[in-house]
């Protein structure tokens, strides 16, 4: 046998061996059979992304208009205000869907906030090591044993008067999406060091130190792109937490802004008895959502990797 | 054992020590004093310059960091920047047992119902039990605590017309009528701590479930209540003990709610007003109490450990 053709055969019998199935296509339909209650959430999930999206086009009024003030005070949910209006005659039914947007505004800057800057530091102390990798840990540590939620309205306190205006986050919302990343990036970097740390002693980092690939090189072309899943899972996974945390420290603190979680706070409280609606629907809207994106995590996690079930 | 106990009780403090320089770096060294204006405006002197020197706010912030530590020692955590200026020590004194009560009622509560439904639906694993029981723990770490509280207070008005009682009323004074206060906050704060602890008692019941020593209980005979509760159920409970003790810092975050809604006069509800009056010297005490509490808490539960799972040593 020539040199040429013992290659080619050990090269066929090396690709039998090693073959690599093909990468099946992601199939919705299949996905949804086998994921019946993740499929529902991703129908509840477009149907309040839409609404919140196209609240101007489903018969409402801008509660920050003027006009959003009516004289019907207080009217119990039917006619043409679907879920009643509140002490000042605004219809609930717009505030519900005006707060959806800032509420999902708020909670995907501050899930990408504060997964991004967890990854990134996590990267740090994965490559650097030493003193660094020490020091981050411990930070995480010393704020992990802080109640969050105290942390989160401390912070948001101490930024608001210091942060600028941007075009889309006036400086109230960015103080709010600051101070609830804070809240998320010391678990996010603990996750996400724990998978850099794997990654960095697999073969396949060996193989690219030996063919000479620089350390930025490896952590950014090679490690980055294995450590994605996890980050996607860890994002889908902390949005309904920060849904949550957005409402609460509106409730607690306020907003401007329509927002679930205001709505159920202040002056309006002394009304809830004589008009329950008020209380109700921002509520059961916040929950609705929250609970589409819990059952979707799960099951986007359970796709993409589950073995990290129970860990994350 | 001891040795490695006696490092985590040193580590304590400096950590505690970390913490109060990060805080204290985020609070006074940003940028411009608009906050301390802001609260030093509504002091009672009504002058600002003379304010700022009362409390020795015009001093370089290291000074300032250095005087509050030296306090710290001997027990002085100051004053509150806000009128009407009563010392911290003398709230934190008042208050912080309030919110421990409402704290133990919580992890206990959490406990006593996240373990057997967790256990439920780890053994009917894919049956309608364990289904319905999945859903109420999802929603339960779905629906908003404040929302939640909201409703209980709403509907036991408007259908019963009644009210959860104001006024807060000592265990020793009158027991019953305490813990017919506490439990409102502290059901609240449970739904959703048990639910979480739930979901997790069940994933680490599954896990043991299908492992080797469980396989061989049951392959020489053993029954299979006694399977799952002298081999599955100790081995699963260590994640769930990690949980509770963790848990801690969400139900004292959660106290601010909590204590907001029905109105005891806990270190949750302290920490909300003195939020609003952006009343700092009172919140890094806030801060630093509750992590201490917190730092002890998860200590306890690593020692803990070692009783569930004599396998663990340190």
């Amino acid at each position: 046998m020539s040199e040429a053709a013992e290659t080619a055969t050990a090269g066929a019998l090396l690709e039998q061996e090693y073959s690599i199935p093909p990468r099946q296509r992601f199939n919705p339909l299949r996905w949804a059979l086998r994921e019946p209650a993740g499929a529902l959430s991703v129908l509840i999930i477009l149907a309040v992304g839409f609404m919140a999206g196209g609240a101007s086009l489903l018969n409402t009024t801008n509660p920050q208009a003027l006009d959003a003030f009516t004289a019907d005070v207080l009217e119990g949910p039917g006619g043409d205000h679907y879920f009643g209006t509140d002490r000042q005659g605004k219809d609930v039914w717009s505030s519900v869907l005006y707060g959806g947007r800032i509420s999902l505004k708020i909670s995907v800057a501050t899930v990408l906030v504060g997964t991004v800057g967890g990854t990134l530091l996590a990267l740090i102390a994965g490559f650097i090591g030493g003193l660094a990798d020490f020091g981050l840990s411990r930070i995480a540590d010393i704020l992990f044993a802080v109640p969050a939620l105290l942390l989160a309205m401390i912070m948001d306190i101490v930024l608001v008067d210091k942060l600028p205006d941007l075009p889309a986050l006036p400086a109230e919302e960015l103080a709010r999406v600051l101070a609830i990343a804070f809240f998320f990036m010391p678990g996010a970097f603990r996750i996400m060091r724990g998978s850099v740390l794997e990654q960095r002693s697999a073969q396949y980092v060996e193989a690219a130190t030996l063919i000479g690939a620089g350390r930025w090189r490896i952590m950014l072309r090679h490690i980055l792109p294995n450590i994605t899943g996890l980050m996607i899972v860890l994002t889908t996974i902390s949005l309904p937490a920060a849904i949550l945390t957005e409402a609460t420290l509106s409730f607690l603190l306020g907003s401007s802004a329509p927002s679930w979680g205001a709505e159920l706070s202040g002056e309006s409280r002394q009304f809830f008895n004589r008009a329950p609606w008020i209380a109700i629907f921002p509520g059961a809207a916040l929950a609705l959502t929250v609970f589409a994106f819990n059952i979707f995590g799960d099951s986007i996690r359970d796709t993409l990797d589950p073995r990290l079930r129970g860990r994350i | 054992m001891s040795g490695y106990i006696i490092r985590r009780v040193i580590a304590i403090p400096v950590m505690l020590l970390v913490l109060s320089f990060i805080l204290f770096l985020l609070i006074w060294t940003l940028p411009g004093d608009a906050a301390f204006a802001g609260a030093l405006s509504i002091s009672e002197t009504g002058n600002y310059d003379v304010a700022r020197e009362r409390f020795g706010l015009d001093r370089p912030w290291f000074v300032q960091y250095a005087d509050w530590l030296g306090g710290i020692f001997v027990g002085d955590f100051g004053e509150s920047l806000t009128p009407p200026h009563d010392s911290i020590m003398g709230s934190v004194k008042e208050r912080l047992p309030k919110t421990i009560e409402v704290g133990l009622v919580t992890i206990l509560l959490s406990a006593v119902i996240s373990v057997p439904v967790g256990v439920i639906s780890a053994v009917r694993r894919n049956k309608p039990e364990d289904y319905l029981l999945r859903t109420v723990t999802i929603l339960g770490i779905s629906v908003p605590n404040f929302w939640i509280g909201t409703l209980i207070i709403v509907y036991s008005f408007v259908w019963f017309s009644w009210n959860p009682i104001k006024d807060w009323v000592d265990f020793t004074e009158d027991p019953l009528k305490n813990l017919a206060i506490v439990i409102f906050p502290a059901g609240i704060l449970a739904f959703a701590g048990a639910a979480y602890t739930a979901r997790i008692m069940r994933s680490a019941m599954l896990e043991v479930l299908y492992s080797d020593h469980v396989r061989t209980a049951r392959a020489k005979g053993l029954r299979e209540r006694v399977v799952i509760f002298r081999h599955v159920f100790r081995s699963a409970l260590i994640p769930v003990l990690t949980v509770l003790g963790l848990q801690l810092g969400s139900i004292l975050g959660g106290a601010v709610v909590a204590e907001q809604i029905f109105a005891i006069p806990g270190m949750g509800l302290f920490a909300l007003e003195r939020i609003r009056a952006r009343d700092y010297t009172a919140l890094l005490m806030i801060v630093m109490i509750f992590a201490t509490m917190f730092m002890f808490v998860t200590l306890l539960v690593d020692i803990l450990y070692t009783y569930v799972d004599p396998r663990i040593r340190y």
